[in-house]
């Protein structure tokens, strides 16, 4: 009925560009957006896996895996952001700023 | 108040969302809907542990991986607003149903309710035309329905 307004953000903008995929289960996936659905379905192409330290699933670390072209299934999407302007904080942000 | 209320209140307001694996994230609220899918804005990511963080400028959460969010105090204030402002209206609603179990047949609810819809399908004018109990609801039963 609502057609591809159902979305609380328009995957459009980030079409062709860099984005990052977490997954229900913990897999993390960077890739360039190509397509979507209204179910969140992504198609990403060139897309690289960040493996996790078998040790410590929690953690990703700096080995990765080339998945290429995949289709993410839109129920195992946790999480979509933008990879362009993302980056690791070296120290606690929530600290310095007074306190507060 | 219900959930989903106060978190469509939050918007723009920042807050907190702590996902079901421990992660968290602090950003602006820029939207919500219905399955609290959640976009944030100049967001903030905090590992499990607590001792990584990320910034990015915006994020997309599905709203079934959320744990629960932070929001702040003076966002309930605007909320009750506007379950009051909504109160206002929703009580006509109720009445409606009230006032036709009163005007018809006391001895068979359930089939007021059938009926109840026909008289609604057939206008407003009808219903309201009925009793003075009735106009009451029926002046803003198209208001009821539309919010609900």
């Amino acid at each position: 009925m609502s057609g591809r307004k159902e979305t609380v953000l328009d995957l459009a903008k980030f079409v062709d560009k860099g984005v990052q995929v977490k997954l229900t289960g913990g897999r993390q996936v960077t890739g360039t957006l190509k397509g979507y659905d209204q179910l969140l379905n992504l198609v990403l192409d060139e897309a690289i896996e960040f493996l996790r330290d078998p040790d410590d699933p929690l953690k990703t670390t700096d080995q990765t895996r080339q998945l290429g072209l995949i289709v993410c299934r839109g129920t195992a999407v946790m999480l979509v952001s933008p990879t362009d302007g993302t980056d690791e904080l070296p120290t606690n942000p929530f600290i310095q700023p007074d306190g507060a | 108040m219900l959930p989903l209320s106060l978190l469509k209140t939050a918007q723009g307001h920042p807050m907190l969302v702590e996902l079901k694996n421990g992660e968290t994230y602090n950003g602006h609220l820029v939207n919500c809907d219905t399955w609290m899918n959640i976009h944030l804005r100049e967001v903030i990511c905090t590992s499990k542990d607590g001792d990584r963080f990320w910034r990015t400028p915006e994020c997309y959460i599905r709203g079934n991986t959320i744990k629960y969010l932070r929001v702040p105090d003076e966002v309930i204030d605007k909320v009750q607003e506007e379950t009051k402002s909504r109160a206002d209206r929703k009580p006509p609603g109720v009445g409606r149903g009230r006032g036709r179990g009163r005007e018809e047949i006391g001895g068979r609810p359930f089939k007021g309710i059938g009926r109840g819809q026909e008289d609604g399908s057939k206008g407003m004018g009808g219903s309201r035309g009925r009793g003075g109990s009735g106009s009451k609801g029926g002046g803003s039963r198209g208001g009821g329905r539309g919010r609900g």
